[in-house]
């Protein structure tokens, strides 16, 4: 029957293909892991005994892995764009990966990346505490782990991370927002809210507590009135930093404590959040209050530009890439990592921080700030 | 030229799988009749119906149909509609959350400028509802209507789309005493304005009252057919029309050895579980020897199925009192399982819908209701599970090859041997057997009928609910009638005919009286 | 076809979607160039998506029913942050913690079951409304920040059975073990088989196509066992591997051969006739609700496991990834038809697509789009074998009627 022999023949095909590409495919990846290995395997031991420093070097034209947490606001759209461009610009191969903020979504990016071989992975973590065992399968495969923008807790397999000091950066936010009330809204008592962003992401309770440290002495001796009464991180937090739930409580914050008042000043934790509380305050029908921002995105920088955002906080995405690719370039030449600024527990290891630092951007100092950045000096018009 | 027939069916042949529901069937219906179309349930009345309107399309039957002296093809209903043909189903086909308004112009808007136009709407609905005698608001939701005026209604929607041929389906089944009569003054109200209406109806009363024709349907044929002489309807020639055919050789032979009474019901009340305050089942008595085959006879609705189904595990309705006994001690039965328990069994009407589960095969089938017997420790055990199919498939000739075959390609015998092999497999002493060989060929009936006997001299009881006469009588050593949910008569099978069982069955004079001591 | 049929048994149908998914596997081998068919890869595969697949066994069982569970995600999140919580605030040792996070998934399960047995209230009403409550109250509990989950968990999730015994093996020795058991248990489930087919119809079944089953189903396994046991050193069958195929094995029984099982079919097939049968319909509802959750509790601890820490929006989407498992393994949409076992292959096919498109380097994007697309696919080839009275992919390539024409001319079938 032809049907029979059809299926055979397609079944037989079907199974001597499994074979012999398993076959190939697995002789294949051991002899790519011997060659790989002499690098490697040592590598293994040492970096489970101590920091992983991979200090042999590999290829030139390596392959680099980056893995982002979505691409829904500017900052990682660029930053997505910057690694494969300068990334093929320094001679590496790149996969860039992002993860829709989903965990698990990101867990399987890291293993394929992997798998594929790469030689660094840099993170930029949905969730820092969630990547244990993938990071740490990824450091015992000699793979140098580096985190990008955000810290990576609760696992050994983490070398170095290269961040915006985000206390730091809470601190020039909140002494924007003072400085702003003082220029902009005339003598205090001011009434103010404070926003705090994604709970999941380990930098927002810094920015929070950085933000804080200025403001709390200035809220105690009744310059700031927070007319909510909500000055707990827990309580000003923006789930996953998304704009609408901001929006959403900016609202009923208007609606349930300003009838009577008028709002000077808010606390917002980045752009995308400082303009929802915008637009709540302008359809509640408040005059638009002092809101400080982070990551200067293009509309925000429009706003600031135009007032109606007061400030927000550059964290160039360009400087983050190009320290992060320098990092690289350091452990490919076989140079190890480079010596951090700080060091911070990440509860499992003490792991080497690079701190770039923020700058505030208002309407006085934008031009300044962007000169050499088109795209955005194009927006000062 | 005004054609005196305003419709003609002639040799008109429907085939479902395994049934020929039509036969050569031929309907002459003159302009401006009142036309009554009687039969037996399942005899086929509503098939030609559902043929005429467009339901099964042109095409689905042979025979030709003749419609102002014109032959027609209706593809849909759509069609038969625009034609002026409309029907008024058995079951109310109106949305209950939508007005009166809303319901007559549903798929018929009055549209203005893309938009409906509701105020039209309204005028024209507030003319149709009197032209059938309702001075009610149209924007009343159709569930705030009783059933009465629902059929009113449904009629002014018909006569919304200008109808010629107004077909009714039994349009009094479900109606009172004085809806039913307000029903019949508007058709002839409607046979002044000139359109034509059929009626299908059992009720022998109602068709002397108002028909000008009558045509009498059997198993799918035309068995007789003539004019009524106004106001006097040969009610025994209808009766001989609709039940007599021959019924020697259908029904095995058999002798009967009852024995002890072993399953006994008294005082049985249920009520439905729509309308509070309805009893279904009024105060029933009844008991069923071992050994013997007893009979249920009643019309569509009378309430048979739902007094099985609530004394088989409180299955349908509630429950408000009544006790049962199997070999003389009082058992409860709250549930299906507690039933199967105390050893009932019950084969439901509606085979497809309640008997099985059409996806599954007929080895799972025929275990289904008795798990526990093909266990080993706490699986089930596959081998008991096919040595039990695999008897069954044997000893009841079920036509399959192997019993991994699913249930839904078998034909209606088929399954319905399938079901009665699974209520055997729980070994029960007390079988009820709700219309067990309804939409089956008469060959697979015949071995139905001898697994009856067969169960039957296994000294088990059993219960025969069944519409058709002539089975009651063939297979029945005893027969109860229900008449709107009360035990109307008993009957010895020696004694019992069917004109005698249908004037127990449909005689209002002693239903009436019935009903009053149900009511006291 | 004859032999073929002989040798698989039954309808060719159920096998389908399997040589779909050996088909993407070497597909995706080959564009990948290698990286799908290697130790690591396959034990990626297992770790990383076994709180889903465990995820779709209970979801299988409720889609049976005729429901279905949203809330799957949320509980598993919530019992999975409560495990977390109660390891580091209450300083519960990880397995008393792991106890109380099942304990919450089966109450969490009672509560859906309740409404959707007692009340009559449909499953997908319910759950919402469970997504909602449990969603809620992993951020409530959590305060929304990532809690660190005990040490000792990361076994469950990501863990790899032990290595002992002679190298001479060349393989993680577990590993070995493991495969040399399951292909003794199959070839003696084989010869029982056969020999009790013997008894019951008197015809005995030849020889040759047993043993071509064990040389088949026996050359597959010991392919497996070869590449989970030949990885880098310290890895075997991964653990949350072994725990999903104890789960399937155990469910598959608990769906083929309990009294239980068969209750849930005929519920999905036709509640009326289940109820006419004897059959508890509440009751079959609400322990099918019951267990649907307290595999979430499980797939949470996994999961939690894997990422060695609790976080607020763990769980967020698994619903939807276990019921496109479900129905891409051929359950019916309107309830009665599905299995355990084809559910894990609609599983694997997503895993797989997932896995190879993030080889290739396709994005997260584009990687949805072909993934909606498969389960389109999927279900709509399932409604149109229905239709068409169950033809099989294979049937459907290699119509029937045209193999009789053009019988005895082989060099065309090889054409195709």
């Amino acid at each position: 029957m032809k049907m029979k022999k059809q299926l055979s023949l397609l079944l037989a095909t079907a199974l001597v293909a499994t074979v012999a590409m398993t076959g190939c495919g697995g002789r294949g990846t051991s002899e790519t892991k011997e060659t790989e290995a002499v690098t490697t395997t040592e590598e293994t031991t040492t970096e489970e005994t101590t920091t992983a420093e991979p200090e042999k070097g590999f290829a030139a034209d390596a392959t680099i892995g980056v893995s982002l947490p979505w691409l829904g606001t500017q900052n990682w759209k660029e930053a997505d764009e910057m690694f494969k461009t300068q990334l093929e610009a320094a001679g590496f191969k790149a996969i860039v990966q992002a993860a829709d903020n989903k965990v698990p979504q990101q867990q399987q990016q890291i293993e394929s990346m992997i798998q594929n071989g790469v030689k660094v992975i840099v993170v930029g973590p949905v969730d820092g505490t969630q990547l244990g065992s993938v990071l740490e399968e990824a450091a015992a495969a000699g793979i140098a782990v580096i985190g990008y923008d955000r810290l990576l807790e609760n696992t050994t397999g983490v070398d170095g991370v290269v961040q915006f000091g985000s206390v730091k950066t809470g601190e020039l936010q909140g002494q924007a927002l003072l400085d702003g009330l003082a220029k902009v809204k005339g003598e205090g008592p001011y009434n103010i809210e404070l926003f705090g962003g994604g709970p999941a992401d380990p930098n927002a309770p810094n920015f929070f507590k950085g933000a804080m440290s200025v403001l709390q002495p200035k809220i105690d001796d009744g310059t700031l009135v927070v007319v909510s009464g909500q000055t707990d991180f827990t309580q000003c937090a923006t789930p996953d930093w998304d704009n609408s739930k901001a929006q959403a409580r900016m609202d009923s914050l208007l609606s349930g404590f300003y009838s009577d008042k008028e709002i000077h000043g808010v606390l917002s934790p980045n752009d995308g959040i400082a303009r929802a509380i915008i637009t709540a305050s302008e359809q509640a029908g408040q005059e638009i209050p002092v809101v400080s921002g982070l990551d200067a995105e293009n509309e925000s920088v429009q706003w600031v530009w135009s007032g109606r955002q007061y400030s927000t906080v550059a964290k160039p995405t360009d400087a983050l890439v190009s320290k992060t690719i320098e990092i690289i370039k350091s452990l490919q030449a076989g140079n190890g990592m480079p010596a951090p600024d700080t060091n911070v527990n990440n509860g499992k290891k003490d792991v080497g921080v690079f701190e770039l630092p923020p700058v505030v951007v208002t309407k006085e100092n934008a031009k300044e700030i962007f000169a050499n950045d088109p795209g955005r000096l194009d927006l000062l018009k | 030229m005004e054609h005196p027939l305003i419709l003609q069916m002639q040799g008109i042949t429907k085939v479902f799988p395994g049934v020929r529901a039509l036969d050569d069937v031929t309907l002459k219906v003159r302009r401006g009749d009142i036309h009554a179309i009687c039969g037996e349930n399942g005899a086929g009345k509503s098939t030609l119906m559902k043929v005429l309107s467009g339901v099964y399309p042109h095409g689905t039957y042979e025979g030709q149909i003749i419609y102002n002296g014109s032959e027609i093809a209706f593809k849909n209903i759509k069609e038969s509609e625009k034609a002026g043909i409309a029907i008024i189903h058995q079951e109310l086909t109106m949305i209950p959350e939508l007005s009166i308004t809303e319901n007559i112009f549903l798929g018929n808007e009055v549209v203005k400028h893309g938009l409906i136009d509701w105020d039209t709407a309204r005028h024209l609905t507030v003319d149709l509802l009197l032209k059938v005698g309702l001075t009610i608001d149209p924007g009343t939701l159709i569930k705030h209507l009783g059933v009465g005026q629902q059929q009113l209604v449904e009629i002014a929607k018909a006569l919304s789309k200008n109808v010629k041929l107004l077909i009714l389906d039994e349009p009094t089944s479900a109606l009172n005493e004085a809806d039913s009569a307000n029903l019949l003054n508007l058709m002839r109200e409607l046979k002044k304005r000139d359109i034509t209406c059929i009626m299908i109806s059992h009720k022998l009363n109602e068709i002397a009252a108002i028909s000008d024709a009558v045509t009498v349907i059997r198993d799918g044929r035309t068995v007789d057919t003539y004019d009524v002489e106004a106001g006097r309807v040969d009610e025994d020639r209808i009766i001989r029309a609709m039940v007599g055919r021959s019924i020697e050789n259908r029904y095995p032979e058999h002798t009967s050895h009852p024995g002890e009474i072993i399953f006994e019901v008294s005082d049985w009340c249920v009520e439905d579980p729509q309308i509070a305050g309805r009893l279904v089942c009024k105060h029933s008595n009844f008991n069923v020897r071992a050994g013997e085959i007893v009979g249920f006879a009643g019309l569509m609705g009378a309430g048979r199925t739902e007094l099985m189904r609530s004394i088989f595990g409180h299955n349908y309705g509630i429950y408000l009192g009544g006790t049962v006994k199997i070999k003389g001690k009082e058992v409860h039965m709250n549930s299906v399982a507690s039933a199967i328990k105390h050893g009932l069994a019950y084969v439901p009407e509606d085979r497809k819908s309640l008997g099985l589960n059409l996806i599954d095969s007929i080895r799972t089938t025929i275990v289904s209701a008795n798990l526990k017997a093909i266990k080993r420790g706490s699986l089930l055990d596959p081998d008991k599970e096919f040595q039990a199919a695999d008897k069954y498939r044997h000893s009841l000739n079920i036509k399959t090859p192997n019993v991994d075959t699913g249930v839904n390609t078998l034909s209606g015998g088929n399954q319905q041997k399938v079901v009665l092999g699974k209520w055997m497999f729980t070994e029960p002493d007390v079988l009820i057997l709700d219309e067990p060989t309804r939409g089956i060929d008469v060959g697979a009936k015949y071995e139905i009928y001898r697994l009856i006997h067969a169960l039957a001299d296994q000294g088990k009881a059993v219960i025969l609910v069944s519409s058709e006469l002539p089975e009651l009588l063939g297979m029945a050593d005893r027969i109860y009638t229900i008449f709107e949910g009360s035990i109307s008569g008993e009957l010895n099978c020696s004694e019992a005919n069917q004109e005698k069982l249908m004037r127990v069955m449909t005689n209002t004079s002693v239903a009436e009286s019935n009903q009053e001591r149900a009511e006291l | 076809m004859k032999y073929i049929k002989q040798v698989l048994g039954g309808e060719l149908r159920q096998y389908t979607m399997v040589i779909a998914l050996a088909a993407l596997i070497i597909i995706f081998n080959i564009t990948s160039g290698g990286r799908m068919i290697t130790p690591s890869n396959f034990q990626n595969l297992l770790s990383g998506n076994a709180y889903v697949l465990v995820l779709a066994i209970g979801m299988l069982m409720v889609i049976v029913i005729g429901q279905i569970d949203l809330a799957v995600g949320s509980v598993a999140g919530f019992s999975g942050m409560v495990m977390a919580l109660v390891a580091r605030d209450l300083g519960f040792p990880w397995w008393l913690a792991v106890i109380v996070s099942l304990t919450i998934g089966l109450l969490a399960g009672a509560w859906q079951g309740f409404w959707v047995a007692k009340l009559g209230i449909p499953g997908f009403i319910t759950t919402l409304g469970g997504m909602m409550i449990f969603r809620g109250g992993v951020i409530w509990i959590s305060k929304s920040i990532s809690v660190p989950a005990p040490t000792e968990l990361k076994w469950f999730g990501a863990g790899y059975l032990p290595e002992w015994g002679p190298v001479f093996t060349g393989m993680n020795n577990s590993t070995l073990l493991l495969g040399i058991i399951a292909i003794a248990a199959y070839v003696y489930g084989q010869l029982r088989r056969r020999k009790r087919t013997a008894k019951l119809t008197g015809t005995t079944e030849p020889f040759w196509p047993v043993i071509a089953r064990i040389i088949l189903v026996g050359g597959i396994i010991a392919f497996f066992t070869w590449i989970f046991g030949t990885g880098r050193p310290g890895t075997s069958f991964p653990v949350p591997g072994l725990i999903l195929v104890i789960l399937v094995i155990i469910y598959h029984i608990i769906t083929e051969r309990t009294q239980f099982g068969r209750h849930i079919y005929a519920v999905g097939g036709n509640k009326s006739a289940a109820a006419l049968s004897g059959v508890n319909v509440q009751k079959t509802y609400f322990f099918t609700m019951l267990n649907m959750s307290f595999l979430a509790a499980l797939a949470g601890i996994m999961f939690v496991g894997r990422s060695t820490a609790a976080g607020p929006s763990d769980g967020t989407g698994w619903e939807l990834d276990a019921i496109a498992s479900v129905f891409i393994g051929g359950a019916a949409v309107s309830g009665g038809i599905g299995t355990v076992l084809n559910t894990m292959v609609g599983g694997m096919v997503m895993a797989v697509l997932n896995s190879g498109l993030m080889l290739m380097g396709v994005g997260a994007d584009r990687t949805q789009v072909i993934k909606g697309l498969v389960l389109l696919a999927a279900v709509a080839f399932d409604v149109y074998n229905k239709a068409h009275g169950r033809r099989s992919i294979i049937g459907a390539i290699f119509p029937e009627k045209e193999s009789k024409q053009s019988e005895g001319k082989p060099a065309d079938s090889r054409e195709k």
